[in-house]
């Protein structure tokens, strides 16, 4: 909870609060009702799905982590999300900044860091893509601050620009010499890959998104920076007249959420890939932003929403061999999603 | 009065019209009729509940008691298609048009139904309209390529276009239009009179009311105070009058005859743009001293806002240079806010209240300085110094802990007030600090602003209230004509030789 909100107890009655949170809760849980129905026309039982989706989740910990070690990008690019909402903007190129994260670290790794120990290695590819994120999202934020160009738009149409300039290393100075031609980047060095927590494939990148969540989260609400931050978000005019310098927030605020989205592009590389390939992080950015948006953008409750699209991602493999539907059938659970959440958020207003 | 007309035939009566909000009883008890081919004027002062009155004629707000007869049958009015239906159309002050269309398009969207439509046929309309009653538009121009006095010509042809226009509200029509097109525009009015048209016309110009008005009806707070015809005979003085009412034109508690010799802020030959790029203010200079209060008088829309922001730093000058305190000062809010000037914004609505913030919260931007506590921010001591200060208490200031965006229009006057004065500023420049607040409170500030500038502030008063700028100001400027008049004394000059000017600008 922001200090808004804990030191401020308004005049809405407790009825009326609580009705903005049962909105939202039924945001979250309609989609699911809608997607069973479009389920049971195909003749699956959608609450033996739900339930075996809970089951793998919490039924053993190979489930559990791998239910974690979806969610830990959508944490980080739906940070990269989340934060410049607070100040007003919509950052809608968490995919873009991941994938040059991933390609800063990879560059690092592979050139530069293969013989290095861990403890160095580590910590230096991290900022490489933290690095590779934050001038991906520089360049959003200097058409935004300096071409007066919507963000919006700027962020999205970059995206699709960084995946080209990955495909373009991974075919030519970053392929692997032994790979028969197919495109990608040599495997990164074993020291450099994060540790993983014993029976299961989850990484210390987990740990990393929640550590920045809560950073995040304590920025927002608890620093004086987080307020100034805040208040620009919901009243630039407001922000203008007490004299804060608007652009430069915003540059600082869309560097810092690049820098998220490029550390999640790296855990990428270092936990799980192990090799940088044109298609790496495809979609995490996107998802990432929904989790944002089922969050109402509030670093905390992200980790939750994204917790959710991670058990939604994980049940795609379910569905597969359960059904004979292919996995992508749940991309129409996660747009149910969004299109509630949405919806609701005009209710919320109102 | 013109012939043959049957001033008898009513096309909208009211009848005990009232209209509450929260606590504030914006219309009350309200008996007016609207006749055909008249002109029927509304005056009042801003706050005074005219466009109160005039949204429940539109059906924007539904009425909170009383009736409204058309065709001797009770109406309902409320939402506004119901009252477009009726035959009520309004031109309203800020245009409801999409910029990125052509003025066909947009007409056409207000006035057709229907899956398709005849563009030669509408074409044909339009100019067979505007050029009736010299509204001149060019119907495949852009709407964002127009000036406001064309943009109101569009929408004044859409309503006339819409299929059984009776009766048409104006908002202050005028004040958006430079002094050449106001002849045309009443000219125009004289014409839908003859035509047959009721017109309710929204303003607080007298000189317009008694050029063309049939009919007058002024409101003081929500109250029908007065209302005549022209066979009454109309006389500015009792307009002024009955807008005003009792209130008292004398400087209270305040000393007349101060010196002050030291500059505090400073325009030299300023040339200010507005939002559309138009010169709004042209070449003007201007001064205000130390302890010095200056009242800014003008017809609102005179370039008041204009004025405001770059004294504030958020307006770049087009030409000309700015100093404070003989320092010439670069366009930056930073610059002026550490140089100790505070601005109160005409619109704290839209401009200051911070959505889901509370009272509090909104004091430290640029108001109490912000209490430091490790990275944070210390909100406990912040509330206490909130709570103990003179200026909340005597302001009534709502509890620091409600949120902005609950608070009436009088509350967030109070709480910018609040955070203006409590600073103790160098150079204040406030904008209509009486807007919204009751009779008590307005005097409470007015004491405060005095007060203040005997400490040494020296203040930029705007205000529409004559009797406020008198009361207050040690010298009075008139914005009119995109000119600003010299200084007159405030001691030596009284409200009409000012609302000559206001209304006609400085004779050269």
């Amino acid at each position: 909870m922001s200090i808004a909100a804990t030191i401020t107890k308004d005049n809405k009655s407790f009825l009326a609060r609580n009705q903005s949170w049962m909105i939202q809760s039924a945001a979250i849980i309609a989609p699911f009702i809608v997607f069973g129905i479009f389920l049971t026309f195909y003749e699956v039982n959608p609450i033996e799905l739900y339930w075996s989706m809970v089951q793998t989740t919490f039924g053993n910990l190979y489930g559990f982590g791998e239910v974690l070690l979806k969610a830990t990008p959508f944490i980080l690019t739906g940070l990269a999300a989340a934060l410049p909402a607070k100040a007003g903007l919509v950052n809608v190129g968490g995919e873009g900044q991941l994938a040059i994260g991933a390609l800063f670290a990879t560059w690092f790794a592979v050139f530069y860091l293969d013989t290095m120990p861990a403890m160095i290695g580590i910590p230096i590819m991290l900022l490489a893509g933290a690095c590779g994120g934050a001038v991906w999202a520089g360049l959003v934020a200097v058409l935004k601050v300096k071409g007066k160009l919507n963000e919006t738009i700027t962020s999205v149409l970059l995206n699709y620009v960084a995946v080209f300039i990955v495909g373009f290393f991974v075919h030519g100075m970053l392929k692997d010499p032994n790979s028969f031609n197919w495109p990608f980047s040599p495997e990164i060095a074993n020291t450099l890959r994060l540790p993983i927590i014993n029976n299961t494939r989850l990484h210390v990148g987990f740990m990393i998104a929640i550590v920045l969540a809560i950073i995040v989260w304590f920025v927002l609400s608890k620093t004086r920076l987080g307020f100034k931050i805040r208040v620009l978000g919901s009243n630039r005019l407001a922000a203008e007249r007490a004299g804060f310098q608007i652009n430069k927030m915003y540059f600082w605020v869309l560097i810092a959420a690049g820098a998220l989205a490029g550390i999640a592009g790296m855990i990428e590389i270092a936990g799980i890939e192990g090799r940088l390939r044109a298609s790496v992080g495809t979609n995490f950015g996107y998802l990432g932003f929904l989790a944002a948006m089922m969050a109402w953008n509030h670093p905390l409750r992200l980790m939750a929403s994204a917790f959710l699209l991670g058990m939604i991602s994980v049940a795609g493999n379910k569905l597969e061999i359960f059904s004979g539907l292919p996995s992508s059938s749940v991309n129409i659970l996660m747009a149910l999603v969004l299109f509630f959440i949405l919806g609701s958020g005009k209710l919320v207003k109102k | 009065m013109a012939t043959g007309r049957n001033t008898n035939n009513y096309l909208l009566k009211t009848k005990g019209l009232t209209k509450v909000f929260g606590s504030l009883v914006a219309n009350s008890d309200i008996d007016m009729v609207v006749k055909q081919s008249s002109i029927h004027a509304i005056l009042g002062e801003n706050g005074a509940g005219k466009s109160t009155l005039m949204k429940m004629l539109y059906g924007v707000y539904a009425p909170d008691g009383g009736t409204i007869m058309m065709d001797d049958q009770e109406v309902e009015l409320h939402p506004p298609t119901k009252a477009r239906a009726k035959g009520i159309g309004m031109v309203f002050q800020d245009f409801r048009v999409v910029p990125a269309l052509t003025i066909l398009d947009n007409i056409a969207l207000s006035v057709e139904k229907g899956f398709s439509f005849n563009r030669k046929k509408l074409k044909k309309r339009i100019i067979e309209i505007s050029t009736k009653y010299g509204l001149a538009v060019d119907p495949e121009a852009y709407v964002w390529q127009l000036d406001l006095g064309q943009r109101q010509r569009l929408e004044i042809v859409k309503v006339l276009l819409a299929e059984g226009t009776k009766i048409i509200i104006f908002d202050e029509p005028t004040s958006v239009l430079v002094p050449q097109e106001v002849e045309a525009f009443l000219n125009m009015l004289k014409m839908l009179r003859e035509d047959g048209y009721g017109i309710l016309l929204i303003t607080h110009k007298i000189n317009e009311v008694l050029a063309v008005a049939d009919q007058v009806s002024v409101l003081r707070s929500g109250v029908l105070t007065y209302s005549a015809s022209k066979e009454d005979g109309l006389t500015a003085d009792e307009l002024i009058a009955a807008m005003m009412g009792n209130k008292e034109l004398k400087t209270v508690m305040k000393d007349t005859n101060n010196i002050f010799s030291e500059t505090s802020l400073q325009i030299k030959s300023g040339t200010i743009k507005g939002d559309y790029g138009e010169i709004v203010i042209q070449d003007i200079d201007f001064t205000v001293k130390k302890g010095q209060i200056v009242g800014i008088a003008g017809i609102s829309g005179s370039g008041q806002r204009e004025l405001a922001e770059v004294l504030f730093g958020l307006r770049k000058l087009m030409k000309g240079s700015i100093e404070l305190k003989g320092q010439a000062c670069k366009p930056d809010v930073r610059a002026f806010l550490e140089a100790g000037v505070s601005f109160v914004s005409e619109d704290p609505i839209k401009e200051s209240v911070i959505p889901g913030f509370s009272i509090l919260e909104h004091m430290i931007l640029d108001g109490m300085p912000m209490k430091k506590k490790a990275m944070g921010i210390d909100w406990k001591m912040l509330a206490q110094e909130l709570q103990l200060s003179k200026e909340a208490n005597s302001l009534a200031l709502a509890d620091g802990q409600r949120h902005a965006d609950t608070l009436s229009g009088g509350n967030v006057q109070r709480m910018v007030l609040t955070r203006a004065l409590i600073r103790t500023p160098e150079v204040l420049i406030i904008s209509y600090p009486s807007r919204g607040l009751d009779i008590g409170t307005t005097r409470t500030i007015q004491q405060h602003l005095v007060e203040l500038s005997q400490q040494g502030t020296a203040i930029v008063l705007f205000s529409e209230d004559l009797d406020e700028l008198f009361k207050l100001s040690d010298e009075l400027v008139v914005l009119s004509g995109k000119r600003i008049s010299q200084p007159y004394e405030t001691a030596t000059t009284d409200a009409s030789q000012i609302g000559q000017l206001m209304l006609k600008g400085e004779s050269t």
